[in-house]
């Protein structure tokens, strides 16, 4: 219950009747998406367009699959997104907790480097780190991809991270040392287990990131890292506009990260909200 | 105790704070000295110091010029469009209390989406003779015919159509913050505001809108940075075309850099540009955030 909610149940059949309209709209274009998957290719680009397949297929599912580079590249979206998350978490971890216990003053410019960073486009930091990676011998590997995708979100990850840890009362902490835990011991055995959901929020945003991305990997990769942002988008010129394939490939790369994220969604609105507001 | 304590945190920040600095502003500050010389493009060529011809050339050239103003129009009708939409759901969703539950995990799912597949995706339902929107505009009787409108193909319009997507894809994300805001506004300001005969219109704009303004501007800044420096999205729907109507400045750069290998001059813009944000964003946090101000 909130202020806002209304009382008057004729208002609230509008506003429902409304709702659905905005939803059914909204939720149209990714129905289409998957219903032309199902399509067999020449209906998936037949004038006029149908909304419901007439033949319902798997081919163009096979098809994606089957193409060169597309299965690998799965994989390398997979690799990169768990490096980088493993990567982001184990910096912003002892950096946020540093940050929200000790108060120091240092603390601020990671709250300042969020937001440059996010002002940064992408290539500024894209270029030279294509120089850098070649100059440590990692040029398109995952690993490399997974370093310029933590760049995206370690600042991301430090604030939320900050906010969880605001959380925790010191009391908790105070009590381990007490019973002679370290510091390191009391943040390792006491409080990131307080913090868990907290962790997960932060994962998910960090290998969504990473999941997503798209121009450091068209920079940072050529052959063997590629990811599947990069494949999808080539679909259009390496193999003729082969729609069919391409809603196919989509379906297959986004509908695991929507259902993962919505059988979590109660945790990840905090996130969502960038910690903004306590949700 | 006091400065093992104060080691300890530095120790603890160090890592992430190293990390940044070799691969965020280490490259950066790369990225704005190349913007003073005269780079070739083939690795390891000369590099010749040239001051600030890079930036005079940047402003000089019609095509920068061009890409600015596009840049400016895309995200202020992207920032605009969602922030209509996105505050009118968040209101739908908060009068209707805790039966909007489902209707809000079902708005949230594009935020998942690639920006990729969202773009090449309307690209494809904005196809002029094969694509769905065109085709339902048809049977619904608004078009004559489904190639009457070039969503993507026509210059005059392409730059908005390209903005769908990204109106798309984010306007969840201003609702959940809005939503997440008017859960914090207390129910008794609401309940006195109505009592004292307040309309509906009255209550949003004196009593709800003010108080969600910090809310507000987190959600309009984010979106603001995001939507200024969009890039695959619009490079997978008409790679900045038909004649440059969908060029925005991250493409221009992106195009100045790697096809026609200027590196110089495209740092100069990247800098430019890089320089406007911060001044554009600093003006925002300071005009709509009210730091200091209670939350």
């Amino acid at each position: 219950m909130n202020g806002i909610e209304t009382r008057r149940r004729s208002t609230k059949a509008i506003l429902l009747v409304l709702l659905a309209v905005i939803l059914v709209l909204y939720g149209f274009p990714f129905a289409y998406l998957l219903l032309t998957s199902f399509k067999p290719p020449s209906e998936a680009i037949a004038v006029p367009p149908s909304v419901v397949p007439d033949v319902w297929t798997l081919e163009n599912y096979t098809a994606a699959l089957s193409k060169e580079g597309v299965v690998p590249a799965l994989v390398n979206s997979v690799m990169t997104a768990v490096l980088s998350t493993l990567i982001s978490l184990v910096l912003a971890v002892p950096a946020a907790y540093a940050v929200t216990r000790y108060r120091t003053p240092s603390g601020r410019v990671f709250v300042l480097a969020a937001l440059v960073t996010r002002m940064v486009p992408t290539i500024a930091v894209g270029a030279p780190l294509v120089e850098t990676m070649r100059a440590l011998g990692i040029n398109d590997t995952s690993f490399a991809l997974a370093i310029a995708h933590t760049t995206i979100s370690l600042p991301l990850s430090i604030w939320l991270m900050a906010s969880f840890f605001e959380a925790v009362p010191d009391e908790i902490e105070e009590a381990a040392k007490m019973d002679g835990a370290s510091r390191i011991g009391a943040l390792w055995r006491v409080v990131l287990p307080v913090v868990s959901g907290g962790l997960a929020v932060t994962a998910i945003f960090t290998f969504l990131a990473s999941w997503n991305e798209f121009l450091f990997a068209l920079l940072l990769t050529s052959v063997r890292a590629q990811t599947t942002p990069i494949v999808i988008a080539n679909f259009q010129t390496q193999f003729g506009l082969d729609w069919g394939a391409m809603t196919a490939l989509a379906a297959v790369y986004s509908i695991p990260v929507i259902l993962l994220t919505l059988t979590l969604q109660r945790h990840i609105v905090a996130g969502l909200t960038l910690g903004a507001v306590k949700g | 105790m006091r400065v093992t304590d104060r080691r300890f945190a530095l120790l603890l920040m160090a890592p992430a704070a190293l990390f940044l600095a070799a691969f965020v502003l280490w490259p950066l500050v790369r990225f704005v000295s190349n913007a003073f010389y005269d780079i070739s493009p083939i690795a390891g060529g000369p590099r010749t110091p040239v001051g600030l011809q890079n930036f005079i050339d940047a402003f000089a050239s019609a095509s920068f010029q061009g890409a600015s103003a596009r840049t400016v129009v895309y995200t202020v009708v992207v920032v605009v469009l969602e922030f209509a939409l996105g505050l009118a759901v968040a209101l739908i969703f908060a009068a209707l209390g805790r039966r909007s539950t489902v209707f809000r995990t079902i708005f949230m799912y594009p935020l998942m989406i690639a920006p990729v597949v969202a773009g090449l995706l309307w690209r494809f339902l904005l196809i002029d003779n094969f694509g769905i929107v065109n085709e339902l505009l048809v049977r619904a009787g608004v078009l004559q015919s489904a190639d009457q409108v070039g969503w993507l193909s026509d210059p005059a319009i392409a730059l908005f159509a390209v903005a769908l997507p990204d109106v798309w894809l984010t306007t969840s994300f201003i609702t959940l913050v809005l939503f997440a805001g008017l859960q914090t506004i207390p129910g008794e300001i609401l309940e006195a505001a109505r009592i004292d005969g307040a309309r509906f219109p009255t209550m949003l704009f004196r009593v709800i809108l003010p108080l969600l303004r910090p809310v507000m501007a987190v959600a309009l800044i984010v979106r603001g940075i995001d939507a200024a420096r969009a890039f695959d999205i619009i490079l997978i729907q008409t790679n900045g075309g038909p004649q440059e109507s969908t060029t925005t400045l991250s493409l221009l750069i992106y195009r100045t850099m790697t096809r026609y290998g200027d590196i110089g001059l495209a740092s100069a813009m990247g800098t430019i540009y890089l320089i406007g944000m911060l001044l554009v964003a600093s003006v925002a946090v300071a005009a709509i955030w009210r730091p200091g101000e209670a939350r």
